[in-house]
């Protein structure tokens, strides 16, 4: 007997198929004007149709979508033309420069070979495509390869369009004056979406339709729910500091399929936990987790620091935190007062963990004691970590004054 | 000096043309009278050069009385006469678009001479003749920067030589061009060359191609009777680093029986006097040409030249100039010149496209403006604006590391302490280290800045790759990143 599958991981099934079909993921480009798509469409099918030669570079950082909507170019131009050649050069070929040249006889060899199967494809009117992945690496030493081929483009007897796709920037200022020369200057680049665009890909990727293979009542309540958590300020918040990092599609689809996947299979529904789960396993703070790990001999150096920072005291070194706790100690009769070999003991381990730092750049002849010292963790991871804390004395809280700063 | 339009479109059929000098400024009403064929060449001097910019045969009414007079001549004449209604360009119309597009691309030759390379062409002709007549082999060298024109020139040098020669019935020369770029090694050269001489013979000697063209051509029974032109392009390839292959291949010269014609392009001007300082204690030191970058008035000449066989206006005439003068200020690289000039034609079509009743016959300053911008943008700060937040805080941390030190190059680690420094002092949480490390290989490989290699992931050594002047200018006018960039450091 076979067990049903139940319709939220049928669901979640169906979702975790799309995020990862970059088909489908970019497919919604296709109806907006004036994107990167339909400029580099145009420019392929003008140049095939007008049967003249064209150059251009994709720019963007990785992940952005660039060999996506190369992809989606080029499958478009298929269909239109079904008898269109395409020939892609992936970087495999610069890698292994030394294995294909040995094997065939030499690059002059090569050059020659696809200067006669340019002049070939040119009498017999048909279009050759270079799509050039990681042109950087094509432009390291002598770039006879791209001066060969670019010079090949100049004559009339040959069609082709060469793409080149990088994720450097600068990628035409590595070429050689002469390669540049023969370059065309088009580029087209790849900026980062704004937050309306990446709401509306978020949405459309998220959002069931109508034909998705599930009950149309579960279809409805689920597309409600999203819409609910889409208008919700904390998911909004959630987008904003993901985007501050990292703006890329890639990096989107990422957090949406941690999302998918910590979908509560309970309620069978997603909500806004799932998502801030999600950016919380994408933005992970080892400073937190050693923080966390820290004995109440630390935390009292730690609040030390902290106090004498409030009272402006713009340096200070191990002495004068001494100083401090021994007063804390007077004051208030815990039952934490250690000696002070064992706090330089805590105050070096704190120092390894790049909790503090030495706020001088000379000073091997100092003793570490007199050294200045500073913070390196802001006042609202400390006062995290102290709730955290599970161990944590309620004086030590009350010292911190912890409430100015969550 | 600009060759005669009537000289270059019809050679043949006006006869000589008046010169110039020696024709006074005719008043307009003189000049209305038909039947003085001869003066048109004048005639074209007064007309101004707003109104018809292009020649080309328009739509004038002709008069039955003059016949046989060439059509250039007989549209100037009656310039005043009647206003003359050039058919206007329709853009829409695929089949003109495509003709424009057609005359300005890089690989369309240009069927007729070429212009503005006239003093060159001449040179190097001479230069030529020369060695053909007397049978001597000599040597020169071509240099300047790319798109200069220096392959194509060549290319017609070979044309026009080829001519002469038979008019003055010698034997026609062997040509052969070679692109240095296309040889894994580089005395390889020397068996081409070699190969051309021995067309069937191929024998298998023990002697390196080198030493076979020295032995033939040290013999007189062995040195072949025609004179071969040998051309190579991107000569900087054969430099290697005792240069010895550089120095052979112009020695070929010296050999009694050289029956050689080299003619080495590259883009370098020195090379001949860095490479090869002993040819000249040798005598055999080639002359150089240098093919300056063209000057703004040279590439709005080319550009009409090329669009001279279309009977339409394609540019507005002030667009043209401030391609030209944007581009020869830049690199004078006529390439790029084209380029741009396509790009703004199809920033038209793209107007076009959106605005349908719109009446857009020509290509105007301000689509030339948009295409020219997208020429030369730097991509640099435009992208540091579309980085993301984090992102553009750690570049300003960067910067400010190398603000007051001498220092080139920082760690991870320190980076990573100074970012979080701005991260404190603008109350923004910062990201964790595994992030952050993240974010700097991605600013790395687009270019920003550059991550060295080491076992420990703080060490590796970060260097700005971009001018920090670039990074203060795209943060100009914000408030938040002023402060972030202000923090005196070191």
């Amino acid at each position: 007997m076979v067990a049903a599958v139940s319709v939220p991981s049928q669901a979640q099934t169906v979702l975790r198929g799309r995020l990862c079909d970059p088909a489908f993921v970019h497919s919604a480009l296709r109806s907006s004007p004036d994107t990167n798509y339909s400029k580099l469409k145009y420019l392929v099918a003008s140049s095939v149709s007008e049967a003249c030669n064209n150059s251009v570079l994709l720019l963007g950082p990785r992940g952005c979508g660039k060999a996506a909507v190369v992809d989606m170019v080029l499958d478009d131009l298929r269909k239109e033309h079904p008898d269109a050649i395409s020939v892609e050069i992936a970087r495999q070929l610069c890698l292994e420069h030394q294995l294909s040249f040995s094997k065939m006889a030499s690059s002059d060899d090569n050059t020659e070979f696809m200067i006669d199967m340019l002049q070939e494809c040119g009498l017999a009117h048909k279009t050759i495509l270079f799509v050039l992945e990681e042109f950087d690496l094509f432009a390291q030493g002598k770039q006879r390869l791209l001066y060969s081929l670019l010079d090949a483009m100049q004559s009339l007897t040959s069609q082709a369009v060469v793409i080149g796709v990088s994720c450097r920037l600068d990628a035409d200022q590595l070429l050689e004056k002469r390669v540049r020369s023969r370059f065309s200057h088009r580029k087209l680049l790849f900026i980062s979406p704004s937050l309306d665009d990446i709401q509306w890909l978020v949405e459309h990727l998220l959002i069931l339709a109508k034909d998705s293979g599930l009950p149309a009542k579960y279809i409805t309540d689920y597309n409600s729910r999203l819409t609910s958590i889409f208008s919700d300020k904390k998911f909004k918040g959630c987008l904003n500091s993901l985007m501050d990092a990292d703006a890329t599609t890639s990096n989107i689809l990422r957090f949406l399929f941690r999302a998918v996947s910590y979908m509560d299979m309970e309620s069978g529904f997603p909500s806004i936990e799932s998502f801030l789960k999600a950016l919380s396993s994408m933005q992970r703070q080892p400073k937190m987790d050693s923080l966390q790990d820290l004995s109440i001999l630390e935390l009292y150096i730690l609040v030390c620091m902290h106090r004498l920072e409030d009272k402006e005291q713009s340096s200070y070194n191990f002495t004068s935190i001494m100083k401090e706790y021994r007063s804390i100690q007077d004051a208030y009769k815990t039952s934490d007062k250690y000696a002070s070999t064992v706090c330089f003991r805590a105050f070096e381990h704190l120092l390894d963990r790049e909790l503090i730092s030495f706020g001088d750049n000379r000073g091997r002849n100092q003793a570490l004691e007199y050294r200045p010292v500073k913070l390196l963790i802001s006042s609202r991871e400390l006062a995290q970590s102290l709730k955290l804390n599970t161990t944590c004395p309620v004086v030590l809280q009350k010292l911190f004054d912890r409430e100015r700063y969550m | 000096m600009p060759t005669l339009r009537s000289a270059t479109a019809n050679g043949s059929l006006v006869g000589t043309p008046s010169p110039a000098a020696a024709s006074t400024p005719r008043s307009v009403k003189r000049r209305l009278t038909p039947g003085r064929t001869g003066e048109s060449p004048d005639a074209s001097r007064h007309t101004s050069p707003h109104r018809f910019p292009h020649a080309g045969t328009g739509t004038v009414c002709i008069p039955k009385l003059l016949s046989a007079s060439p059509k250039s001549s007989r549209k100037r004449l009656y310039s005043d006469l009647v206003a003359v209604e050039k058919p206007k360009w329709n853009p829409r119309d695929a089949a003109q678009m495509r003709a424009v597009k057609e005359a300005l691309h890089v690989s369309t030759v240009p069927s007729s001479e070429l212009v503005c390379r006239d003093n060159e062409l001449r040179r190097v002709l001479e230069f030529c003749k020369a060695c053909v007549e007397q049978e001597k082999a000599g040597s020169l060298y071509v240099c300047g920067c790319p798109g200069t024109g220096k392959t194509l020139s060549i290319s017609k040098i070979k044309d026009s030589l080829v001519c002469w020669v038979d008019e003055m019935g010698m034997e026609t020369p062997d040509s052969l061009a070679i692109n240095c770029t296309n040889l894994a090694n580089t005395s390889e050269i020397f068996g081409k060359i070699l190969g051309k001489f021995q067309n069937r013979k191929k024998g298998s000697s023990k002697l390196s191609p080198l030493q076979q063209l020295q032995s033939m051509f040290s013999n007189k029974d062995s040195a072949p009777r025609r004179m071969m032109l040998v051309i190579v392009d991107e000569m900087d390839y054969l430099i290697t680093r005792d240069r010895a292959v550089l120095h052979d291949f112009f020695m070929l010269t010296t050999c009694p029986f050289s029956r050689c014609i080299l003619i080495g392009i590259a883009n370098a001007i020195d090379l001949a006097d860095r490479f090869l300082p002993k040819l000249e204690s040798l005598n055999c030191k080639p002359l150089v040409v240098t093919f300056r970058a063209y000057s703004k008035d040279q590439i709005s000449d080319i550009v009409k030249h090329r669009l001279k066989d279309l009977e339409y206006d394609v540019f507005e005439p002030l667009a043209l100039e401030f391609c030209a003068r944007k581009v020869a200020a830049a690199s004078g690289d006529m390439r790029k010149a084209l380029g741009v000039c396509r790009s703004a034609m199809e920033v038209l079509e793209a107007k076009l496209q959106y605005s349908p009743d719109q009446e857009l016959g020509i290509v105007t300053f301000d689509h030339m403006d948009i295409a020219l911008s997208k020429a030369f943008k730097s991509a640099v700060v435009d992208s540091i604006l579309c980085l993301p937040q984090h992102q553009q805080m750690v570049l300003c941390a960067l910067a400010n590391t190398f603000q007051h030190c001498k220092k080139k190059a920082t760690t991870l680690g320190e980076l990573n302490k100074s970012y979080i420094e701005i991260c404190r002092s603008t109350q923004v949480p910062a990201v964790g280290m595994l992030e952050f490390s993240n974010m700097c290989m991605v600013l790395s490989d687009q270019g920003f800045m550059k991550l060295g290699q080491s076992k420990e992931d703080k060490l590796r050594s970060v260097t700005l790759q971009i001018d920090r002047s670039d990074i203060t200018f795209a943060f100009k006018g914000n408030r938040f990143f002023q402060k972030c960039l202000e923090q005196p450091r070191c």
